[in-house]
């Protein structure tokens, strides 16, 4: 069974004159254990998309389903939950709280979630560890580079054993070798942890790291793609597909 | 705790200039509020010690109720009532011995007071031990005869047989020393003991005493004896020793309930800072919290963050707000001590904390400080995750802006209607609900504000202006934030000194007034009722008599009990005093008062009265006098300056003397003949003055001017009120107007990379912050005019009355600061501003 369950999916900004239709009866499906990236021009609803998913937003019409549960019917504080245990995200600003530091905002899943916090924190040591942070914990964000800030927001996300990552443009404020790092780090997510990555980039390098990459245009799926185990040879196919969209 | 407390803990050490400065506007508040009610008490217990000490030896004790003299013929009566032993009357007076007969100075009433007892030499000391260190005591058939107090004796450096001369109502009199009691038997007061006769000479007060001292049967039952003692008695007794002084408790009740008032004034005040604080908080965390939400942060969580931090806020500064009132009082009570010991001779303890007082400060403390920060924290429980990752959306909030601009508009009119009622609660609630409504207007006042000022600005700094201009109204809403929190300094500020101003204004009127003669006979101490000594009509007649006078006339003074508050009776000439003194009338026409007083049993009440006791022009009032209770109607409200801080009545002299027995002079005022010269009158009433020693004579010019220094000196206190009022609300408003520039970092760096100056940055930053200045000055400027009329209010309620002046002279010192703190906030942000690196600036998040 999917695990992530999209159909029919709108959504709807504004009213009137000023509505803008970010997505268009969207359906899509995605498989347990897999890396999909999602590409396409800016402004086509591939952050919308995303949104709606993490039960960030709510749709127009259409559902969400998570492991088989309507989330665009849940109330507020179901959501929240749902987002807390099930769901780890990854933004672009990367979003950490500047006044707490690197292993404080690793733990604040769980934290929020009541556990210990020295239990928390203790967990947010392994993953931070797992991530080359373990000298870093007591720094606070804007004491570390854009990578480790990055670095420790993937913690962060990871740290409450979550099915489902949601990456928006996680690259997108890095350098070349910083990105590339969080690529493969977000690829061992999938090959070594068994979770699922949503990711949102437009760079095609990045994007190779996926299984399976999804084409938005004026919030509609225009293509889907599976790729092969061998990163040139997806590389050299995703280069043909961008260009030829 | 989810995390709640972590992430509070963080935010606030974090922020450490925020929180210093928020916490601070607590402590200021709740330091005013336990401060000053720590140090009433203090004041109050002394008080009510030195009456204590003074009627603690006897098993009973009975006076009239009017605390005046009486007929020494009731002592007869007593005498034969069940269940007494034994009984003495006695005639107790304070009089004051001034430095010309040897009184030990006292800086501040330059003279000594003493207690002059008149003892029935053959029962007191059946009564009441009267041991001595030195000498005899008192025989029947002495005349001039004195047994003094030991510490008078060491005071005044007298030996048994040398001669104290005290004065009396005929001038003076010598008395010889023939016994000094025990250092035990005086502990409390100076007292001089004359046999009744010669004390009754001495005060003239002819057959009369103010105090019968008794002690009962080894086994009857005291309260059943004074029942059937005061049944005997009549109306006009009552048990317990004289009080003297009780006039003062109204002015401390008032007192209290104004500090209350001034206390939750500035709380409220920090209420206002903190809940500025904090919606500046909400606002500038927007991101913050949407990234808590987006990563399992529930509504509650994220409120509770809000709430627990400004809990451990109001913690903390409550904390140190105890502490500081603490130090506070007992800072004024040092200084003030001295002062309060002449007056009470009592000692002033240190500041005392009540459970009340020290319950309601920590309530009232953390209670406004997390009250304050509710509706900023269901601000931020409404953020949604998706305002950490948008921009907000305009459209939404401006329908909200027009919607809260309409309540804030209705609400300002209520609060207008509400000021103008005369119910000082009313007005202190409309006071709140202004400033609520200003809050909910300030958004959509920012644009129209921002183009006038814009316009001015333009001349100088022609693009930066309008640029600055543009920036304020595309962020209405932190705009308005910034300027409400200048808004309340800036008004505090006006408001505090409008208020000193008419506070002095209404000081000078009420001494002209008041003192409207060319000489004041009085003795140095009548300031504060009850006791005082005074002198037969014929030295007033002697006055009016001599060459270059024209006119004289005096007040004279007795003291009573109705509406269950002790009240100070003045009397006066109803025909003369108008021409030569006057009152300060807040209600009723003068001349019909007067001549009602002249008429009959009339009353002219002081405002501290008349509001303490809930008394005003029409009512009747039922006088305790030595006669029985008699009526007064009540004509006229109306104050003179000696009299302004005890709760007075005005009654003829002819109804003095009818039902008080009163018919000495404590005050005299007199007017030169015109033409006649001065120094000449001088001489004369000098010399016609010499025979009674306890009168000073004061020119008015001088005493006017001495009053003066005493009132500036007493305005210091005056001034720190101003200043733990104002303080606060001006480190608040700078603070935002920092903040509000520094969060502009990244939008300044912006202007940089896509090709502006540094100069032209730091212009615009200038522009800005002046133009925030100018909205919060425009603001400060309206609700300090609204706040000053308040205050005044209350002012009026505590008895006051006192004229509205426009605070022309605080709004331009608001202008001057306003702009001031336009420059300086814009200072170290404009020239960060331009020296910002590109790139940091567009990474700052
Ligand atoms: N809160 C919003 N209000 C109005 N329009 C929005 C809002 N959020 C996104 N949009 C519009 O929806 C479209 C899709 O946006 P988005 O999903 O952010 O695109 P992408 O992430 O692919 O760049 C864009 O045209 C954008 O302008
Ligand atoms: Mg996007």
């Amino acid at each position: 069974m999917a695990i992530i369950e999209v159909k029919d999916l709108t959504k709807i900004y504004g009213n009137g004159d000023n509505a803008v239709r970010a997505l268009d009866s969207i359906n899509l499906s995605v498989e347990e254990g897999k890396f999909v990236a999602v590409m396409g021009p800016s402004g086509c609803g591939k952050s919308t998309l995303l949104h709606l998913i993490g039960g960030l937003d709510r749709p127009t019409s259409g559902s969400v389903m998570i492991e088989g549960k309507d989330i665009s019917k849940m109330k507020d504080d179901q959501l929240t939950e749902l987002r807390r245990r099930k769901m780890g995200f990854i933004f672009q600003f990367f979003n950490l709280i500047p006044v707490l530091n690197a292993a404080e905002n690793a733990a604040l899943p769980l934290i929020l979630d009541g556990v210990k916090q020295e239990r928390a924190k203790a967990k947010a040591m392994e993953w931070l560890q797992k991530n080359q942070l373990g000298d870093r914990s007591t720094h606070r964000p804007d004491e570390l580079s854009g990578g480790q800030q990055q670095r420790v927001a993937i913690a962060r996300a990871m740290i409450s054993d979550p099915l489902i990552i949601l990456a928006d443009e996680p690259t997108g404020n890095l350098d070349t070798r910083s990105g590339d790092e969080i690529a493969s780090v977000l690829r061992s997510l999938v090959s070594d942890w068994g979770r699922t990555v949503l990711m949102v980039t437009h760079d095609p390098r990045i994007a190779a790291y996926a299984d399976r990459i999804i084409f938005l245009k004026d919030g509609k799926i225009v293509d889907d793609t599976l790729m092969s185990s061998d990163a040139p040879e997806n590389a050299r196919r995703l280069k043909e597909k961008v260009e030829s969209l | 705790m989810k995390g709640q407390f972590l992430l509070a803990y963080r935010y606030l050490t974090g922020r450490k200039q925020r929180m210093v400065l928020t916490t601070l506007a607590v402590v200021f508040g709740v330091a005013v509020l336990f401060g000053m009610n720590a140090m009433l008490p203090g004041i109050i217990t002394a008080f009510r010690h030195s009456m204590i000490t003074a009627a603690g030896k006897v098993d009973l004790s009975i006076s009239s109720k009017s605390n005046g003299p009486f007929n020494q013929s009731v002592m007869d009566t007593i005498q034969n009532a069940e269940g007494i032993s034994v009984s003495t009357g006695i005639l107790q007076r304070n009089v004051q011995i001034p430095e010309s007969l040897g009184g030990t100075t006292d800086p501040i009433t330059r003279s000594a007071s003493i207690t002059l007892n008149g003892l029935d030499v053959e029962t007191a000391r059946l009564v009441r031990r009267y041991q001595l260190s030195e000498g005899r005591f008192l025989e029947p058939g002495d005349t001039d005869q004195a047994v003094i107090s030991y510490s008078l004796a060491q005071k005044m450096g007298k030996k048994v047989g040398d001669t104290l001369t005290i004065p009396s109502s005929q001038g003076k009199v010598d008395l010889i020393v023939v016994g000094i009691l025990t250092q035990f038997e005086s502990t409390t007061v100076d007292e001089v003991d004359v046999t009744l006769p010669t004390a009754q000479k001495i005060l003239g007060l002819e057959g009369q005493i103010t105090v019968i001292d008794m002690l009962l049967d080894g086994r009857v039952d005291k309260a059943t004896v004074e029942k059937n003692l005061l049944q005997i008695l009549g109306d006009g007794f009552k048990t317990g020793q004289v009080e003297l002084g009780n006039e003062l408790s109204a002015t401390l009740k008032i007192g209290e309930r104004t500090m209350w008032l001034f206390g939750i004034m500035a709380l409220a005040m920090a209420g206002f800072i903190i809940y500025n604080t904090f919606r500046t908080v909400v606002a500038e965390r927007r991101r913050d919290l949407g990234v808590l939400r987006a990563i399992g942060a529930s509504r509650k969580t994220v409120m509770g963050i809000i709430l627990t931090e400004s809990l451990l806020q109001g913690i903390i500064g409550t904390f140190l707000g105890l502490i500081m009132g603490y130090a506070i009082a007992y800072g004024i009570l040092q200084n003030l001590g001295p002062m309060i010991e002449v007056f009470m001779r009592a000692q002033v303890g240190p500041p005392e904390i009540t459970n009340t007082n020290l319950v309601a400060s920590i309530l009232l403390g953390i209670g406004f400080t997390v009250g304050s920060s509710y509706l900023p924290s269901r601000t931020a429980m409404k953020i949604t995750p998706m305002e950490a990752l948008r921009p907000v959306t305009l459209v939404v909030e401006r329908r909200r802006r027009v919607l809260r601009a309409v309540l804030g508009t209705v609400l300002i009119a209520f609060a207008i209607i509400g000021l103008l009622t005369n119910e000082i609660w009313v007005a202190t609630f409309s006071t709140l609900i202004f400033l609520v409504g200003l809050v909910l207007i300030t958004p959509m006042l920012v644009k129209p504000i921002a183009h006038t000022f814009g316009r001015l600005l333009a001349v100088i700094y022609a693009r930066e202006g309008t640029l600055a201009q543009g920036n304020l109204s595309r962020q209405p809403g932190r705009a308005a934030v910034t300027a409400s929190a200048m808004m309340i300094g800036l008004a505090v500020t006006i408001a505090m000194i409008g208020l000193v101003t008419s506070v002095f204004d209404g000081f000078i009127r009420y001494l002209d007034r008041s003192l409207g003669s060319d000489y004041l006979l009085m003795p140095s101490s009548l300031v504060l009722g009850g006791g005082n000594l005074g002198a037969a009509p014929e030295f007033a007649q002697r006055l009016e008599s001599l060459e270059g006078i024209s006119g004289v006339t005096t007040l004279r003074l007795a003291s009573t009990q109705t509406k269950g508050a002790a009240l100070q009776v003045i009397g006066i000439d109803p025909q003369k005093y108008p021409e030569i003194s006057g009152l300060e009338f807040s209600q009723g026409d003068p001349q019909q008062s007067f001549s009602a007083l002249g008429s009959g049993r009339s009353i002219i009440v002081n405002g501290i009265f008349a509001t303490s006791s809930a008394v005003k022009v029409g009512d009747t009032l039922l006088l305790e006098t030595p006669e029985g209770e008699k009526e007064y109607q009540v004509v006229g409200v109306a104050m003179d300056y000696l009299n302004a801080k005890i709760a007075t009545g005005y009654i003829s002299q002819a109804f003095l003397e009818k039902d008080f027995h009163i018919t000495t002079d404590v005050l005299i005022m007199a007017n030169r003949k015109e033409g006649a010269d001065q120094t000449t009158v001088d001489a004369e009433i000098k010399a016609a003055a010499k025979d009674y020693p306890a009168f000073t004579l004061f020119d008015a010019e001088a005493f006017k001017n001495s009053q003066m220094e005493v009132f500036q000196s007493s305005m210091s206190m005056m001034n720190a009120l101003v200043f733990m009022l104002a303080i606060p609300g001006l480190i608040a408003m700078a603070n935002t107007l920092g903040i509000s520039i520094i969060e502009r970092t990244r939008e300044i760096g912006m202007l940089r990379a896509v090709g502006s100056t540094q100069k032209q940055v730091k212009r615009m930053v200038f522009a800005e912050s002046l133009l925030l200045s100018a909205l919060g000055t425009s603001l400060g400027i309206l609700v300090g005019i609204f706040l000053s009329y308040y205050l005044l209010k209350a002012l009026n309620y505590a008895g006051f009355t006192l004229n509205f002046y426009f605070p022309a002279l605080g709004i331009l010192v608001a202008i001057a600061v306003g702009l001031l703190f336009g420059i300086l906030a814009a200072m170290v942000p404009a020239r960060q501003a331009a020296r910002t690196v590109i790139v940091e600036a567009l990474r700052y998040e």
